[in-house]
């Protein structure tokens, strides 16, 4: 046992440093430190993460792991425009043995299992296709994680593990319609070109149910914000689920399989499962409780003009704004409150990019009294879903979706 | 609070491998954008294809290596060893506090889930390790 243990451990650790010279081999330019730091203020810490700007197709990024990377886009952005610039949309990857070079001309996507005519599509053949284009958020399952109280395990996010973008492509029912599911189908199966560093250990694969795949909106997408995608936000090809949590929004897609049984393996039987309960909550510590795949995302909402702990002169009313997100539906309306949430009022909407979007607000609210200001948006979907005061708990750190508090301090 | 940090370096581990990683940058952020123009012999440019007044271009990308290690303290060349081949040491680092059960329970999750080569008498050291390491804010 030791001594297969070893070897595996030798067989990881080789495979390591051959990774680490193909990259210095790539001999860009000269390696230097990561110099800002960002701090996410999560309760008890550790709040500090380096800001760079050295990852391929990244601009200035809060560095949460290297490898595989794990980079939040910084909340600043977020005030700038509801449309995410893709050098600054996040990056999850879950195993770091991806490719680091993709041909165009070679690239193929391939769609097999439960279907009459197993087919290879080739890029260029993709882009003659009927195209698809929406504005929806991706955001991470575990968005926020980092402030959930007690503390859970996995990245610990701030608010920046989303984003929003123009997607373009087209739809996966047009690419499954061509090889024809068939009756017996139940589920698709999503794969990308990542793999585990580990013979053995789970690759990275989702799946939804038939009817969600066909439904027209799901697509594959080519495009974000009418560039090809940044390598790292999985350029040639990603799924884009609206409405749904970015674990389904598989990178680098180059495998669909249609099953005939229901999906068994980790990343769906295990893994990013959510209590069943509303909100996805449970009391601390709580274990053995029914559970389900994540699935559709939920209202949420954010101040964005005025940042955690700034300074500003004190007036009797300040102007505020924002962004806020329906979930699987529209923003209806957005309340704001200036008085740690005793009144409320509401928040004009900016324009009206589809109901996946993210959607701005824009306000003005009273100050009673310089000195500390909590500050908060409250979001309601079209569905008629109210962000809840309360944060929810699970042991994933999945679904945070509470109003959240922005203090500030006004001075005279 | 003292004698949790007891026996690890002076250094702040909140700092190690914050500010340790290195990153291969092309020139100073903020002019990211254009590398310098390429040498003659560079090679042909990259292949695309274009279809309905899109073009997709064949890409390659280099990620920077990461040389940061887990702080100095008892069992840290163990857990440099075993806790670093699928990813970077901030994965763990970035962590909150976690009692000892809750380390073990992730170890554990390592070695079953991702089949990280961890031996039976390995576990308990890990574990200390990581129950141990001091958290900065
Ligand atoms: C064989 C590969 C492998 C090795 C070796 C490994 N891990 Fe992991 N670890 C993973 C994967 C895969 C994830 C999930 C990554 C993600 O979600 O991005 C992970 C995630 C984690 C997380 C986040 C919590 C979670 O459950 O996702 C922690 C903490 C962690 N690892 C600690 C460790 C420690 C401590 C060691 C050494 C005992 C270790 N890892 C060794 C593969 C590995």
């Amino acid at each position: 046992m030791d001594y297969l243990d070893e070897r595996a451990a030798l067989a990881v650790s080789r495979r390591r440093l051959l990774k680490a010279a193909a990259v210095g081999a790539g001999a860009l330019a000269t390696p230097v430190l990561a110099q800002a730091l960002a701090d996410l203020r999560l309760p008890g810490g550790p709040s500090r993460r380096p800001l760079a700007s050295g990852f391929p197709g990244k601009g200035e990024m809060i560095v949460q792991r290297v490898r595989p990377p794990l980079l939040e886009t910084p909340f600043s952005v977020f005030d700038r425009d509801v449309f995410t610039p893709a050098d600054q949309f996040f990056v999850r990857w879950h195993w770091a043995d991806m490719p680091t070079s993709i041909d165009v001309e070679s690239f193929r996507l391939t769609v097999r299992g439960a279907v009459r005519q197993p087919i290879s599509i080739s890029l260029a053949q993709l882009l003659h296709m009927p195209r698809v284009e929406i504005a929806a958020v991706n955001q991470c399952s575990g968005n926020s994680r980092g402030l959930f109280q007690p503390r859970v395990p996995g990245a610990q996010w701030a608010h920046g593990a989303m984003g929003n973008a123009r997607w373009l492509g087209v739809s996966l029912r047009h690419v499954l319609d061509l090889a024809g599911v068939r009756g017996d189908a139940v589920a698709v199966r999503f794969g990308g070109l990542d793999q585990p560093l580990v013979a053995g250990a789970p690759d990275f694969e989702k799946s939804l149910v038939i009817e969600h795949a066909r439904d027209g909106e799901v697509m594959l997408a080519f495009a974000m914000n009418g560039e090809q995608l940044p390598m790292l936000n999985g350029f040639p090809l990603r799924l884009v689920v609206p409405g749904w949590y970015s674990t389904y929004w598989v990178k680098m897609l180059n495998d669909i399989e249609v099953l005939a049984a229901p999906d068994d393996r980790y990343w769906m039987e295990k893994a990013y499962k959510i209590p069943t309960t509303p909100g996805a909550n449970v009391v601390p510590g709580a274990k053995g409780f029914p559970t389900v795949p994540i699935g559709a995302m939920v209202p949420r909402s954010w101040v964005t003009s005025l940042g955690e702990g700034q300074e500003i002169a004190f007036e009797p009313s300040i102007p505020l704004g924002g962004i806020a997100m329906g979930g699987d539906h529209g923003v209806a309306r957005v309340d704001v409150s200036s008085d740690g949430g005793h009144s409320w009022r509401p928040a004009t909407l900016g324009p009206d990019h589809g109901k996946y979007s993210f959607r701005r607000w824009d306000a003005r609210v009273p100050l009673a009294r310089p000195g500390r200001i909590r500050l908060m948006a409250r979001c309601t979907s079209t569905a008629g879903v109210t962000q809840p005061m309360a944060p929810v708990w699970n042991p994933s750190g999945f679904m945070r979706a509470n109003v959240e508090v922005t203090t500030i301090l006004a001075t005279r | 609070m003292a004698g949790r940090t007891q026996g690890f370096a002076p250094l702040a581990a909140g700092l190690i491998g914050i500010a340790a990683f290195v990153l291969i940058v092309v020139g100073p952020p903020g002019s990211r954008k254009p590398a310098p123009p390429p040498p003659v012999s560079a090679g042909p440019p990259p292949s695309s294809v274009s279809a309905n007044g899109f073009t997709l271009t064949s890409a390659t990308m280099d990620l920077p290596a990461d040389d940061a290690t887990y702080p100095d303290g008892p069992n840290a060349d163990l857990v440099n060893a075993r806790c670093s081949a699928c990813h970077s040491p901030s994965m763990v680092l970035t962590q909150p506090a976690f009692p000892a059960e809750k380390w073990q329970e992730i170890v554990l999750k390592m070695r079953d889930v991702y089949h990280a080569p961890i031996a039976e008498q390995d576990i308990a050291p890990i574990t200390q390790y990581l129950a141990a390491r001091p958290v900065a804010d």
